[in-house]
């Protein structure tokens, strides 16, 4: 829900009293099924986080909104089955460990191995608030080339739970003029906290100096 | 109606039952590789091991070296790690590693005669769900370890705060704030403070959204009265601003000196008068 836009409340039907009150037992448990199916407890996104008017350039790992405008969110179990389904181009857009030049030679540096979704693509940085232009060129063409240049491809961009980065790649998939753009904000905790599959992927980036 | 309502909670506590079960078992799917499963994480450590005490054998650490940490943390850029030695044979020497840390030595510190090493304590940054290992070395030259899990991530890109020239500006001021009476010959306990943005180049700029070049402390050394209490050597797995909480055992009144490097080659050099600092 971003400032301005009103909540959307379906009339209430005439009915008699005693099926109102049942309907309303019933709603309030219908409700409370949804919210916990659709994510974990501690996952959810926050509703009282608006959405920014542009991209989100404060701090990174913060609560995020419930919505995305023109695309949509998914959480775990929608993920997945788009997972399963195929077709759908899944991005990861997690930061990626650098080791700074400063480091003594002889310090240990072993990122681990970057456990995504089976099938995903990692284009790290794809989500910054302002990006360098060779990074929005790469992840453009990145997206050109995956979707076959199809505006219609399903899209789901993803990276941590409580983390803006796939909230602005989205946003960004979006503004290229991608129609069917899912942001899945519970990220690779939410994937991994469902049991489901990982794999190693590595980074995608553009080549030095281009 | 009271019945109902109550048919009604108990046919959703049954739904929310089964919704809460592992989806693994319905789904079908298999968890490989996940930082959070112990045989990903036992082999993790066995490679940082080999990284780390090259044929080298570290023996269970019970009793010798214990790890204090919240299980979750509540901000995975200041995790305080609690160390301590309980044991009769004295520790020389002491590593930190934060397993999943793409840099995951986070401190090795040795212990000198002024120091009273039975506790150190510190802050770190976590990047993942991890186990922290301690590795304590004892005068008789054997390693002992022991671990601990903790929940925490986004410590090592979080940004270190809004403004880099502000995090900069007093960098190096120090405070040191005495824990517990002076009394000569009795091992005492001393906090100090940094102020050291030590960033480790992951973060990045709130305003530029560039990544901020690293800076971070290498070294601190800790003396009392010219003998050493600490020596410490990190990189970019410390806090910004590094608390460090360690004991040592004042002869008589006599001044801490603190010594800092960092990899700027920026040294900063602080004493601290014993009785009288900060208290």
């Amino acid at each position: 829900m971003y400032p301005g836009q009103e909540p959307e409340r379906p009339r209430r039907p005439a009915v008699s009293r005693p099926a109102l009150a049942a309907m309303r037992v019933f709603g309030a448990v219908a409700a409370l099924l949804l919210a916990a199916l659709a994510a974990p407890a501690g996952m959810r996104a926050d509703a009282s986080v608006a959405e920014p008017a542009g991209y989100w350039t404060g701090d990174i790992n913060s609560p995020t909104p419930a919505t995305l405008q023109g695309g949509q969110v998914i959480h775990t179990t929608q993920t997945s089955r788009l997972v399963k389904a195929g077709g759908a181009i899944i991005v990861d857009v997690s930061t990626a460990p650098r080791r700074p030049q400063e480091l003594a030679p002889n310090a240990p540096w072993l990122p681990v191995p970057h456990p995504g979704i089976p099938g995903a693509v990692w284009i790290p940085g794809a989500g910054l608030g302002v990006i360098p232009a060779a990074l929005n060129d790469f992840y453009r063409a990145r997206l050109a080339t995956l979707t076959e240049g199809d505006f219609s491809r399903a899209l789901v961009i993803y990276c941590h739970q409580r983390c803006w980065l796939s909230w602005n790649a989205a946003r960004r998939a979006i503004h290229y003029g991608y129609r069917n753009v899912s942001w899945f904000p519970e990220g690779i905790e939410g994937w991994k906290a469902k049991g489901l599959q990982t794999q190693t992927l590595e980074p995608q980036a553009p080549r030095p100096g281009s | 109606m009271g019945m109902r309502k109550g048919v009604w909670l108990a046919a959703a506590l049954m739904v929310l039952s089964a919704a809460s079960l592992p989806s693994a078992s319905r789904s079908g799917t298999q968890t490989t590789g996940n930082s959070d499963d112990d045989a990903s994480r036992a082999t993790r450590w066995k490679a940082l091991q080999q990284a780390i005490f090259p044929g080298k054998t570290l023996q269970d650490g019970g009793g010798v070296v214990q790890i204090d940490a919240p299980p979750r943390a509540l901000d995975a850029a200041l995790v305080p790690v609690r160390l301590s030695f309980p044991g009769k044979e004295a520790v020389r020497s002491v590593w930190l590693i934060i397993d999943q840390n793409p840099s995951p030595l986070a401190a090795h510190v040795t212990f000198g005669p002024r120091a009273d090493a039975r506790m150190l304590e510190m802050r770190v940054r976590v990047d993942a769900y991890t186990d922290l290992h301690a590795v304590a070395a004892t005068a008789d030259g054997k390693l002992y370890s022991t671990a601990q899990f903790i929940k925490a991530a986004g410590g090592c890109s979080a940004p270190a705060g809004p403004d880099d020239a502000a995090a900069l500006q007093d960098v190096g001021t120090m405070k040191l704030r005495l824990i517990g009476p002076f009394t000569p010959g009795r091992p005492m306990q001393a906090r100090l403070m940094i102020r050291h943005p030590n960033f480790n180049g992951m973060q990045m700029n709130q305003i530029t959204r560039l990544y901020t070049s690293a800076r971070f402390i290498r070294t601190i050394d800790a003396t009392y009265d010219g003998g050493s209490v600490f020596h410490l050597d990190s990189d970019i797995s410390l806090s910004s601003d590094p608390v460090i909480t360690f004991g040592f055992v004042p002869q008589r009144k006599g001044q801490i000196r603190i010594v800092t490097r960092d990899s700027s080659n920026a040294t900063f050099d602080h004493r601290f008068d014993v009785p009288g600092a900060g208290t």
